[in-house]
């Protein structure tokens, strides 16, 4: 009878499949992954320290870097904190612009992972579709902030700007485009026999797992757990919007990529009525916020449904002009640690499906 | 009843205060030795997703918070410890949500708070042999730390950056 014996195989820091500078350590059993280990930090560069010697205006750009494809909702993130800590309100138009681009950022984010995952697998096309949209959207965030991927746009007590001109026209037809391109998406991947055997009964995760490890996001709601925290925690003007979270009971990969699909087109709804919004209101899209800031001493977390899943920001203020103590929660640190489970018992390429439509952003888990 | 008042009645003494957070969550100040039993019935009780876990220098103590929302009743709960600087050592929860593993490893890594009971307590995000925890307030940041790979591809962190291939790059020499 053959004999097998365990052998360790490394895969990174830097290979193609690994989105960044992760590296794993597998266990393999012949072609059988029995153990998975992450070895984190390549790129950490000490950001929530770098935090505690910046004023709150100037860190937002820092969290632009956080997780560079989805900097408007970072920047958002670390923006709600700061006023649930001060209790800024801002003008309704401001809050409306800012769910724009956000939406917006998450139908980026899920083409990004949606195409780098299929690449992965070895379909090259919808990488190239993806990106082509991305541009249009990034066109979009250039016009209204001067920035494709690093926006600071978001801040306490606003936006940097209003809306330029011909920006209305330039989203309405970016809105009245892109289903039907998410529909040519859908036709090029749906059904495809590949796709199927690559990503169905895949990466299984069950919700109660998914739960007690803390996965939130697409992951989550893939594994048929009905939560968002748009929905269940509102923020921001969520609550006078109507869009629904979108969930798959099948806990594979398959799944998940399928909520990823289905979020865009609420995205793309959510962006519609916002945009509505953004046209008919006047007026200012900023209050006052002091150049010299020093909000009131106490503690606030404050978290969002990023695209990636959930994003927290813990501010500890000491009532100066810095902050004392900023902790980070980013989703993807928190969504790797299910994935030795999920791939247990899988080959190489299984990991690579697996892996890839947890769709991580190494700035963000590194920090 | 709310949580609060419902853990004050369960764990009369492990509760040291209670207060409210700035963003209006509840929070509770736990006893260190009463943490695990805490989280364990808060769990059972239906808190079930632990968010966050962070690590504070406060310089005359140290604090892990914990913070925890329940998706049955759509709740939040802050739980707070406060340890002795000279030995600040708590009891993992890993053991009760398994997300916790990674989020103490790093405030392991990066506040210096040790976890009892934790299955792997090691550095995550910097190297193993790095000296000092860069979140405490008394990390002393002029010293630079340089981290190199020895012949048997191990991690060396040092201070002397001559061990390093751009030390002309490093030093401005030419």
């Amino acid at each position: 009878m053959a004999r097998t014996e365990e052998y360790q195989l490394n895969v990174g820091p830097v290979h193609p499949s690994t989105h960044g500078v992760l590296r794993f350590v597998l266990t393999m059993d012949g072609e059988t992954i029995k153990d998975t280990e992450m070895v984190l930090g390549q790129l950490h560069r000490g950001i929530e320290k770098i935090a505690e010697s910046r004023s709150y205006l100037q860190f937002i750009p820092y969290t632009d870097r956080l997780d560079y494809i989805s900097g408007m909702t970072n920047n958002y993130g670390f923006t709600k904190a700061v006023e649930d800590l001060a209790g800024i309100t801002v003008p309704k138009k401001a809050e409306y612009l800012r769910v724009f681009v956000m939406e917006l950022n998450r139908i980026v984010n899920h083409l990004v992972c949606i195409g780098s995952l299929l690449l992965d697998l070895g379909a090259a096309t919808m990488i190239i579709y993806g990106f082509r949209e991305r541009h249009k959207v990034l066109d979009l965030f250039e016009s209204l902030c001067g920035a494709r991927m690093t926006f600071n746009y978001i801040r306490p007590g606003g936006v940097r700007g209003d809306i330029p001109e011909g920006f209305i026209d330039n989203a309405k037809e970016f809105l009245r485009d892109m289903p039907k391109r998410i529909g040519d998406y859908a036709q090029l991947i749906n059904d495809n026999e590949i796709v199927h055997m690559r990503m169905k009964g895949v990466g299984m995760l069950s919700p109660e797992d998914a739960i007690n490890y803390g996965v939130t996001g697409p992951m989550l709601r893939g594994s048929g757990v009905s939560y968002d925290i748009r929905k269940d925690d509102p923020y921001s003007v969520y609550e006078e919007l109507d869009f629904k979270a979108c969930t798959r009971p099948e806990c594979d990969t398959y799944a998940r990529y399928i909520v990823r699909m289905d979020e865009m087109y609420e995205s793309l709804y959510i962006a519609e009525q916002a945009l509505d919004k953004i046209e008919h209101l006047s007026g200012s899209v900023n209050t006052h916020f002091p150049r010299i800031f020093t909000p009131p001493e106490g503690e606030v977390y404050s978290r969002i449904e990023a695209p990636k899943g959930e994003l927290g920001f813990y501010i500890a203020s000491d009532g100066g002009t810095r902050p004392y103590r900023v902790k980070i929660r980013s989703p993807p640190f928190c969504s790797l640690q299910a994935l030795p489970q999920m791939v247990e018992g899988l080959k190489i390429p299984d990991l690579v499906a697996a892996f890839g439509i947890v769709d991580i952003a190494l700035g963000d888990v590194d920090r | 009843m709310s949580i609060q008042s419902e853990l004050k009645t369960r764990f009369n003494d492990a509760v040291i205060e209670v207060y409210v957070q700035k963003d209006g969550k509840p929070g509770v100040v736990v006893a260190p030795e009463s943490l695990a039993e805490v989280c364990r019935f808060l769990h059972d009780s239906g808190f079930d997703h632990l968010s966050l876990i962070s690590g504070t220098d406060r310089v005359e103590w140290l604090e892990v918070i914990y913070h925890i929302w329940s998706y049955t009743r759509k709740e939040n709960v802050v739980l707070k410890v406060k340890l002795d600087r000279d030995k600040p050592v708590v009891d993992s929860v890993a053991s009760v949500w398994r997300g916790a593993n990674w989020m103490e490893r790093e405030t392991y890594d990066l506040v210096g708070i040790r976890f009892n009971g934790h299955p792997n307590l090691r550095r995550i995000l910097l190297p193993d042999p790095w000296e000092g925890h860069p979140l405490r307030r008394d990390y002393d940041m002029s010293v630079d730390q340089y981290v190199y790979i020895d012949e048997d591809g191990k991690d060396v962190v040092t201070t002397d950056a001559s061990k390093l291939l751009r030390e002309e790059a490093l030093h401005g020499k030419n």
